[in-house]
Parts: C-alpha cells; sequence; structure tokens
C-alpha cells in the first residue's frame, strides 16, 4: 500500500499523528486552493504566515483545486491511500467527498489530532463551563487522560 | 475584499520563496514588510513563543492589553503546536497544576469551539440562539459601516483598536470583545459582518473561536448581551491607548445608562 500525505492549512506540523500513520518516507503535499482560501476569508497576512510556515516544512506545494490536483497527485505518485490531518472545516470534508468520487479506489482516512482531553462521554456543549467542569480534571493532567 | 497571490504564480507546483515575496509584496501599503512582525510563521518561532509562556503570569494578567499574552493563537490554530503539547509545557513549568489553570482553561476554550465546529458546523455562521437585546435579527445591519472599516468613528480607543488590526493582524483578547460590543451593540450590526471582518484580518483567526466568540458578545450564544464602558477600557489598557472621556463620549456611562441606551426594549434589571 503507497500513501500520499495531504497538509493542510489546520495541521502544519511535522509531528502531527498522520506522519506516524504513513510509511517512512511517504511525500506530504499542501495545495494553495485559492477558491477554498478566499471562501474562508484568510487575508493576506494570514496567507504569508501559512507560507512562512511551508518554507520550514519542505513539502511539495502545489496551486490550484485541491478536488482536482490531489486525484492527479495520488496518481503520479501511485498511492492508493490519501491520510489527511482530520478537521472540522466542512470545505476541507466537502472536498474529501469530492476526491472519494473522483478516485472511489483510492483510501481517504482522517486522522485525528493528539486528544486535548480523553472524555467517556460526550460532553454537553450548549455552554463552556458545563463542558469545562467535565473537562477540568483530565485537562490538568498531562496528555489529558 | 481578500487579497490573494497574483496569478502569475498559477502554475501547479510553487517554490514558496516566490510565494512569501509574492505576499510580502501584496501587504498593505502602510506596512513596513522589512520591520519584524509580532508572529512569524513556522515551527521554529513557535518553539520560541512556548518557551517563552508564564503561565502563572499569565493568569495574574491575562486581561490586561500591556502584561503577558503568549501570542501562540496563529500556532495553535494552524496546528503548528497542539493543544496536548502546549498543556503538557504549561504543566511542566508549574509546581502544581492548578498554577497553570486559568492558561489550561484557555486552551481547554479551544477544543470547545472545535468541538462545536465538529458537531454543529451550522452554527459557525448562522445564529445559535435569538439575541437577548430586545431587538430581532432583522433590525441589525447586514454590513460594516465605512467608519468602522475605516478607523474613524470617532470613539478615540474603538478607532485605535481598529488601526491596530489592521496594521498588526492581531489583538488582545479583550481588545476583540471591546470592538466585537461596540460593532454589535453600538452600532447594530449583525454579528457575521464583524465575524467576517476579523476572519479577513487576524493571523490566528478560526472560524470556530471567532465567530462564536462574536457569537457570544450578540448574545446569541450566551445569556446576555456582553457590553463594556470607558472605566472597564482604562482599567485594562496602558497609557497608549487613549481613555480620555471628551473623545470617547459614547462609552463615558455607567453600565445601567448603557443598558438603557443601547437596549430600550429590554425590562430594565432590578437589585
Amino acid at each position: 500500500m503507497a500513501d500520499l500525505i495531504w497538509l493542510h492549512e489546520g495541521a502544519l506540523r511535522r509531528t502531527h499523528p498522520v506522519f506516524a500513520m504513513a510509511a517512512p518516507g511517504t511525500p506530504a503535499i499542501f495545495v494553495w486552493d485559492r477558491a477554498r482560501l478566499a471562501a474562508g476569508h484568510v487575508g493576506v497576512r494570514r496567507q504569508l504566515f501559512i507560507a512562512e510556515t511551508l518554507a520550514e516544512l519542505e513539502l511539495e506545494i502545489h496551486d490550484g483545486d485541491a478536488t482536482v490536483l490531489l486525484p492527479q497527485l495520488a496518481v503520479a505518485h501511485g498511492a492508493d491511500r490519501l491520510l489527511v490531518p482530520a478537521s472540522p472545516d466542512p470545505a476541507i470534508i466537502g472536498q474529501l467527498v469530492m476526491i472519494r468520487q473522483a478516485v472511489p479506489a483510492l483510501t481517504v482516512e482522517q486522522v485525528a489530532d493528539t486528544a486535548f482531553v480523553t472524555l467517556s462521554q460526550e460532553p454537553d456543549l450548549a455552554r463552556f463551563f458545563r463542558y469545562w467542569n467535565k473537562a477540568r480534571k483530565a485537562a490538568l493532567r498531562p496528555h489529558g487522560v | 475584499m481578500t487579497k490573494c497571490l497574483p496569478k502569475t504564480l498559477s502554475v501547479s507546483e510553487m517554490a514558496v520563496s516566490d510565494m512569501i515575496a509574492a505576499l510580502v509584496a501584496a501587504l498593505p501599503a502602510d506596512v513596513d514588510a522589512a520591520a519584524p512582525r509580532p508572529m512569524a510563521g513556522g515551527r521554529k518561532a513557535a518553539e520560541r513563543a512556548l518557551a517563552a509562556i508564564n503561565p502563572v503570569a499569565y493568569a495574574a494578567s491575562r486581561n490586561h492589553l500591556d502584561r503577558a499574552v503568549t501570542r501562540l493563537s496563529p500556532y495553535l490554530r494552524h496546528g503548528i503546536l497542539s493543544l496536548d503539547e502546549v498543556r503538557n509545557h504549561a504543566l511542566a513549568k508549574v509546581a502544581d497544576p492548578r498554577q497553570a489553570e486559568k492558561f489550561i482553561q484557555e486552551l481547554a476554550w479551544r477544543d470547545y469551539w472545535q468541538r462545536i465546529y465538529l458537531a454543529h458546523p451550522d452554527r459557525i455562521w448562522n445564529d445559535v440562539e435569538v439575541y437577548k437585546t430586545g431587538f430581532d435579527a432583522s433590525e441589525y445591519d447586514t454590513e460594516l459601516p465605512a467608519d468602522v472599516v475605516e478607523a474613524r468613528t470617532g470613539v478615540a480607543c474603538i478607532d485605535q483598536f481598529i488601526a491596530m488590526l489592521h496594521e498588526t493582524g492581531y489583538l488582545h483578547n479583550h481588545a476583540r470583545m471591546y470592538l466585537a460590543a461596540y460593532v454589535v451593540h453600538w452600532r447594530r450590526v449583525r454579528w457575521q459582518a464583524g465575524a467576517a471582518w476579523f476572519l479577513e484580518h487576524l493571523i490566528d483567526a478560526d472560524p470556530a473561536s471567532n465567530n462564536l466568540s462574536w457569537q457570544w458578545v450578540a448574545s446569541t450564544f450566551s445569556k446576555k448581551p456582553y457590553i463594556f464602558n470607558l472605566d472597564n477600557v482604562a482599567k485594562y489598557t496602558g497609557h497608549d491607548i487613549n481613555t480620555r472621556m471628551s473623545d470617547n463620549r459614547v462609552l463615558a456611562c455607567s453600565y445601567e445608562q448603557l443598558s438603557e441606551l443601547l437596549f430600550p426594549n429590554l425590562e430594565p434589571a432590578h437589585g
């Protein structure tokens, strides 16, 4: 199984668990997707901040629509699995759906970041302090467990 | 409108040095591109910011605009640092975990916002609840007034905060709350217009943290609207912020007066 990593603007580090999930030496790609950046109101300063971060990461950087480029890049790299840092961003989630539809043979997996807290039950999110009252004990321990 | 890279870079594989040069050239004309910026991108800069945190000092002065701030937010926003590693680092700096509790609670706010974003993505741009201001959502303007965008509201401290936002891409959290409250409650503008404005300018802007915080101020995700007065600004800002009464008249009131002025349809609070 050959992997390809799609690193997006919500997970710009080499210590993200997505790298541990992939075989050593798996190529990582960032797609400079202008349409998604514009739709997300990402201004020029934040674009510069992202670009400076990319400069340290030594990735392949491609300019274009992620839903078009990633299927092509998966084929070019001979990848049959695309690993992606998990994101709550509906724009990224929507793009993953389109990539799956474009290349049904490509397995697409989202990889969660290390948890801030591990809770036995889903917390009540109606107000912060209802969440905090459940999360506090774990949050004050190393690794949140 | 978002400024993007020039079209001349529209080839598939990009050289990051070209990207950076193009973005520096696209910075607003009033920004000195050669001057050190408060928060540079990259893991090395993130690790320097992380090494400098002081959870105990943070707890004592986090609300003051001129005291200890960590400036970790853009690194957390872009996953350059994880919440887990920042929390672990904070715990390693204190003898008792409770000394780092305020700092860790701020990290927990970010975890909380992200959980809502994942579970309820529709809440990012839609009112979670009705306004508790005595006004219906339809009574709020949908666009930011030009004088707000141009930092010429005539309210001195507000204009300074807007200028900071535009010039540096960063604002202390307390200044963000002041600006948000001014836009929504003094100018009666829907929070969505202000949230989009912040997303455009803040280096650390995250849709969940940003938009749900605007909703918290607006009262569409809280029990009551957040407001402030000039005394509060004076208490939490340094001498570089103009808090003279004559230059900030619309803020120079008691909370009771402001409530009556800003929310005339609400019953006065008693007790």
